[in-house]
């Protein structure tokens, strides 16, 4: 063993290491300053709805008092979590037969639509390669950016998408970059390394691309099928029912859906929304 | 006369200024660190920050990710390993767990003889998993999320190779406590990149020929080296604890 050396300022350096650490990491999550209800309520989402739930939770803090502990993260991940025994007070999930399971097994009180996704044709700002429609993709020379190893809605639903209009091999044999993550794929856009991609609406609204891209709509008749549909709930685990009831009608009422317009989502409070509601047959059971 | 006293007021002062240099790199970009280790999806973390979906993480919703990897490399060039002796939040936690550690190796450990082993199989191993393997996501990412919840679900949710990982560079940091610094004298990646490039950077910590091997400076080192020698980060701990004198900060030989 060596000799110890002695160190007057050691105490002094770890306490002041102690503290600037707990600073570093906790400050973020610090509670706003006035919580006039001073209650809080614990709000699980599928990470996509993350950009539309950050400011609708921000103005329901401001509107209420009440603290929101929101969490977002790949729906399928927190609905096994959820079915295996955590808890959250409000779910709100993409694809409809998890938040259908969560209510069969009695983890979830009810559930209201929400909102819905859609997919787009993304474009560098100008649209060099001149695009127009969907089948342009299969025009000789254009170089398509596709991420068909990314996760459900990134990759294997564009993959179903061209398989409905018709055109993937076609589009497969103009994909100059396939890659596993969308986040990764639409940067290749912006950088213009390809022409074009398909993706859903609301990545061309994330603030990293937004002004970047030009964006074109897919006809509906080759939207893919679910998972389009994301769905809110009241979980049996919430402590304050009526606060968790609140929060769920203020989500779907006009002034919170908003936040999902302007996240690239089509609200279910919307014509186009009701409309989608019927069809995909997003009702309780 | 006045300029010998400033730079001895320097030299005296330069234990001080290097504590809170690390306290200010620790408040800044600790969260970054911690980020990196608990939360991050990627095997490697700091490289792919621009394209994570973590949105709450400070290398993805500030310019830390750009800054830090324009900075580091001039930092090199200029001062060597000085980003592991001055800035580092991990190579600092590293440190506070050797300081407290019950067990002290000897000054005179022969661990840094075989860093650059250890540094080329990190190194080895970071480029695969980055170049070669292309950094695949390996863990869910929790968006947003509170501070612990959001480990507890990444881990639940993690991979079993993000969990080696993670358990690999959890073990080898707590294994601080045991050998003083391990993590940062034989395995960094970042480290090791740095240790190879600061041979040519333009000003260190050297010795000079009035040096008698007394070790008293290794003693001192929270790297348990010798000045310019290897795992040499710049700090400045030993320049005004050399009894000879002979630990200079500068251009050595002008």
């Amino acid at each position: 063993m060596g000799e110890k050396t002695h160190d007057p300022q050691r105490r002094k350096v770890i306490k002041a290491a102690g503290a600037a650490l707990a600073a570093s990491v906790l400050l973020p999550s610090k509670a706003p300053a006035q919580q006039a209800r001073n209650e809080q309520l614990q709000v699980w989402s599928c990470g996509g709805l993350a950009e539309a739930f950050r400011p609708a939770n921000k103005h329901y803090e401001q509107l209420t008092g009440t603290k929101i502990n929101y969490t977002g993260a790949f729906a399928a991940a927190l609905g096994k979590s959820l079915l295996g025994g955590a808890e959250t007070e409000i779910f709100a999930g993409r694809v409809l037969k998890l938040a259908q399971k969560l209510i069969s097994t009695g983890k979830m009180e009810y559930f209201k639509p929400l909102c819905f996704t859609r997919y787009v044709l993304a474009t560098p700002k100008g649209n060099p390669a001149g695009i127009a429609t969907l089948e342009d993709l299969t025009r000789s020379g254009v170089r398509v950016a596709l991420a068909p190893e990314a996760s459900t809605p990134g990759g294997p639903a564009v993959i179903k998408l061209l398989e409905i209009a018709k055109i993937k091999d076609e589009v497969l044999k103009n994909t100059v970059i396939k890659g596993s993550c969308v986040h990764q794929m639409i940067s290749e856009i912006t950088s213009s390394n390809s022409d074009v991609t398909i993706v859903e609406n609301r990545i061309t609204r994330l603030p990293s691309v937004k002004g970047q891209l030009d964006v074109l709509p897919i006809p509906e008749n080759v939207q893919p099928p679910p998972p389009l549909t994301f769905t809110i709930g009241v979980m049996k685990a919430a402590h304050n029912r009526k606060l968790a009831d609140e929060y769920l009608e203020f989500i779907v009422s006009a002034e919170g859906q908003k936040f999902f317009d302007e996240a690239g989502f089509i609200p279910a409070l919307s014509e186009k929304g009701k409309e989608l509601t019927e069809k995909l047959g997003v009702h309780d059971v | 006369m006045s300029e010998n006293k400033g730079a001895t007021i320097l030299i005296n002062k330069l234990k001080w200024l290097n504590n809170t240099s690390k306290l200010i790199f620790l408040t800044i970009i600790g969260q970054w660190s911690f980020y990196g280790i608990f939360r991050c999806p990627f095997p490697v973390p700091f490289v792919g920050c621009s394209n994570c979906p973590v949105i709450t993480c400070w290398g993805r919703i500030s310019s830390l990710f750009w800054g830090f990897w324009l900075v580091l490399p001039l930092s090199v060039i200029l001062f060597g390993r000085a980003f592991c002796g001055w800035a580092c939040p991990g190579g600092f936690i590293n440190q506070m767990f050797g300081k407290i550690s019950p067990f002290k190796t000897g000054p005179k450990s022969r661990l840094n003889k075989f860093a650059p082993l250890g540094f080329i199989v990190g190194i080895s191993i970071t480029l695969y998993l980055w170049l070669g393997w292309n950094n695949p996501r390996l863990a869910i990412p929790i968006r947003v999320g509170e501070f612990w919840q959001s480990i507890a679900l990444t881990f639940e949710h993690a991979d079993s190779y993000w969990l080696a990982r993670t358990a690999i560079v959890l073990s080898l940091t707590l294994a601080s406590f045991l050998v003083v610094n391990v993590w940062c004298r034989m395995f960094c990646p970042t480290g090791g990149v740095l240790e190879g490039l600061s041979r040519f950077a333009v000003f260190r910590v050297y010795k000079n020929d009035i040096c008698n091997d007394c070790d008293n400076c290794r003693q001192l080192c929270a790297m348990k080296t010798r000045p310019a020698e290897t795992n040499c980060t710049n700090c400045g701990d030993c320049v005004s604890q050399c009894p000879q004198h002979a630990v200079k900060i500068g251009r050595k030989g002008k």
